[in-house]
């Protein structure tokens, strides 16, 4: 089955160069898009198996449209593809929903590579991805609230994190580890949905505590 | 001046100290058959014609909204208050109950009084005024009290008048300084703006010459390394704004991210990871050592545990470094 994409990004030169490279290797593009607002409209008509998603796109982020497409498509996976290097968003992203990440430098095989594997359902790790998501589970760990769903990593997910970040392959970790590939997959794959779930009850708390999930005509 | 917001109240005293004049002539008028010396109180009335005058034009122009000038104007009306005795016979003054020349006139430089400074001014000057009339008269008729308590209530609520003017002036005065405050706040976060999408429109650009020139092959490839080793060199600038706290901290992030190229990849946290920077500077040191002997690609991984940070590096040959340092700044 050809994998349908979605490319969102503000920059012409680069959502079409982008397209035409993922329509040469066999991918179906079915729309592209210039701004988070459209994107999450074009999205929810055309349901994309992957949305490829800039972050730095103008009012609302890339980070917006993918809380919303994330949330609202369950079968749609976002993958970002960021030029920018801003850490923080990338993180926030991820927090979204967004499974994985990809500098847009990355070669065309490995762009082609990446969107396979978020079709497929896995988190595309690269080694900096690693380190933000380290970074984040160890902020909350030493933050001062003593919430007690703090997510946690495992030690075993530490471990397989701290040598994606390293960058290690899932094969080269995989052998390190004596375990199997789809193991290793498994471990960063759980890394991710904890940090993801955790933030969607995080920002259904924040809604409950400011009244924002009831409809104003309610509260009449 | 004219932005004053006591200008009507001031207008008003004027307008006020005009009509009593009529007053006390019409007063003087009625009075000067029986008077002792007549004369005086005709200078006497001179006197506040002069006044008022001078005080018409200092008050309704706005010069003359001063302390000085409302000092001197509650020190005159008491001057002319107390020669007014001196005008009328013994009979006039002791049994007949006859007011004094000045006659009501006496009370406004108390409402100009609560017009400079609001009831702080305009009550204390009431009273210098009912005292000077009580010393004047020499008796404390209830008739004086009532003039006295009728002039310290006036004096109030033009005091309180002049006040809330004023507040509402200061109000209005500080959100135009607090809208200018957010429009420059506005325009520097407009500029950053445009900055960012600028920044990120060069990587775009940067990043897709690599791209499509390593595809292309050939001379194309040489410009295609060229734009990557810029993209990452703008990344790392842009990622790192490299200032130090006040305590000679750094984010040692920023010193690593200098040290990535094509075949280096720093990864870290979100987060600034802050260490002394000479301990910074000599991690810096050590990693840049490390990687000066890599032929192949590297990873160089920060890691902030809170008591300890943890840089470890690894190369594609599977060489492997760890360097461990105390938040007390001890190298392991």
């Amino acid at each position: 089955m050809t994998v349908s994409v979605m490319v969102v990004d503000d920059h012409p030169m680069w959502r079409e160069g982008v397209a035409r490279d993922l329509a040469e290797r066999g991918f179906e593009v079915v729309a592209t898009a210039g701004d988070a607002a459209s994107a999450m409209r074009i999205a929810k008509a055309v349901r994309p198996n992957v949305v490829l998603m800039d972050l730095n796109l103008g009012e609302l982020s890339g980070v917006d449209a993918t809380l919303m497409i994330t949330g609202e498509l369950p079968e749609t996976r976002v993958l970002v593809l960021s030029a920018s290097g801003e850490h923080d968003d990338v993180l926030q992203a991820v927090k979204a929903g967004a499974s994985g990440y990809l500098v847009k430098s990355a070669s065309a095989e490995e762009l082609v590579e990446a969107v396979n594997r978020t079709a497929a359902g896995d988190a595309v790790f690269t080694a900096g991805l690693a380190g933000l998501v380290l970074g984040e589970y160890r902020r909350m760990a030493a933050a001062p609230d003593d919430a007690e769903d703090k997510p946690q990593l495992t030690d075993r997910e530490t471990e397989v994190l701290r040598l994606v970040a390293k960058g290690l392959t899932a094969r080269q970790i995989a052998n390190r580890l004596v375990i199997s590939h789809r193991t290793v997959e498994n471990h960063v794959q759980s890394t991710l949905r904890k940090l993801q779930l955790h933030n969607r009850v995080e920002l259904a708390r924040y809604a409950i505590e400011h009244g924002l999930d009831s409809e104003p005509e309610a509260e009449r | 001046m004219t932005k004053d917001p006591a200008t009507p109240l001031w207008r008003g005293t004027v307008v006020v100290r005009v009509f009593t004049l009529c007053f006390a002539v019409v007063h003087v008028i009625a009075e000067s058959e029986a008077y002792q010396r007549p004369w005086l109180a005709w200078t006497i009335l001179g006197a506040m014609a002069f006044w008022t005058v001078f005080t018409g034009f200092a008050y309704w122009g706005g010069w003359g909204r001063t302390k000085p000038v409302v000092v001197a104007d509650v020190a005159v009306i008491c001057v002319l208050m107390a020669l007014s005795p001196l005008t009328m016979t013994d009979l006039q003054l002791q049994y007949w109950n006859v007011p004094l020349t000045t006659t009501v006139w006496a009370s406004v430089p108390a409402l100009a009084a609560g017009a400079l400074g609001g009831q702080r001014w305009g009550l204390p000057a009431a009273l210098v005024i009912g005292l000077s009339t009580y010393l004047t008269e020499g008796a404390l008729t209830v008739g004086l009290m009532r003039d006295v308590v009728l002039l310290m209530g006036a004096a109030v609520v033009v005091g309180l008048a002049a006040s809330v003017g004023r507040s509402a002036t200061m109000a209005r005065q500080s959100s135009s300084r607090m809208a200018e405050a957010l429009r420059a706040e506005a325009a520097a976060g407009e500029r950053e703006r445009l900055a960012r999408s600028i920044h990120d429109g060069v990587l775009q650009v940067l990043a897709r010459i690599h791209k499509r020139g390593l595809e292309v092959g050939g001379e194309t490839a040489e410009l295609a390394r060229l734009a990557g080793e810029q993209e990452i060199a703008l990344r790392a600038l842009l990622a790192a704004p490299g200032e130090s706290t006040e305590d000679g901290e750094v984010d040692l992030r920023s010193a690593l991210r200098v040290l990535a190229t094509p075949a280096v990849q720093v990864s870290a946290p979100a987060t600034r990871v802050l260490l002394d920077s000479a301990v910074a500077d000599e991690l810096t040191a050590q990693v840049r050592e490390f990687l000066s002997g890599v032929t192949g690609r590297a990873w160089v991984l920060v890691e902030d545990l809170g008591d300890e940070v943890v840089i470890s590096i690894r190369d594609d040959g599977d060489g492997e470094r760890e360097v461990r340092v105390q938040r007390k700044g001890v190298l392991t």
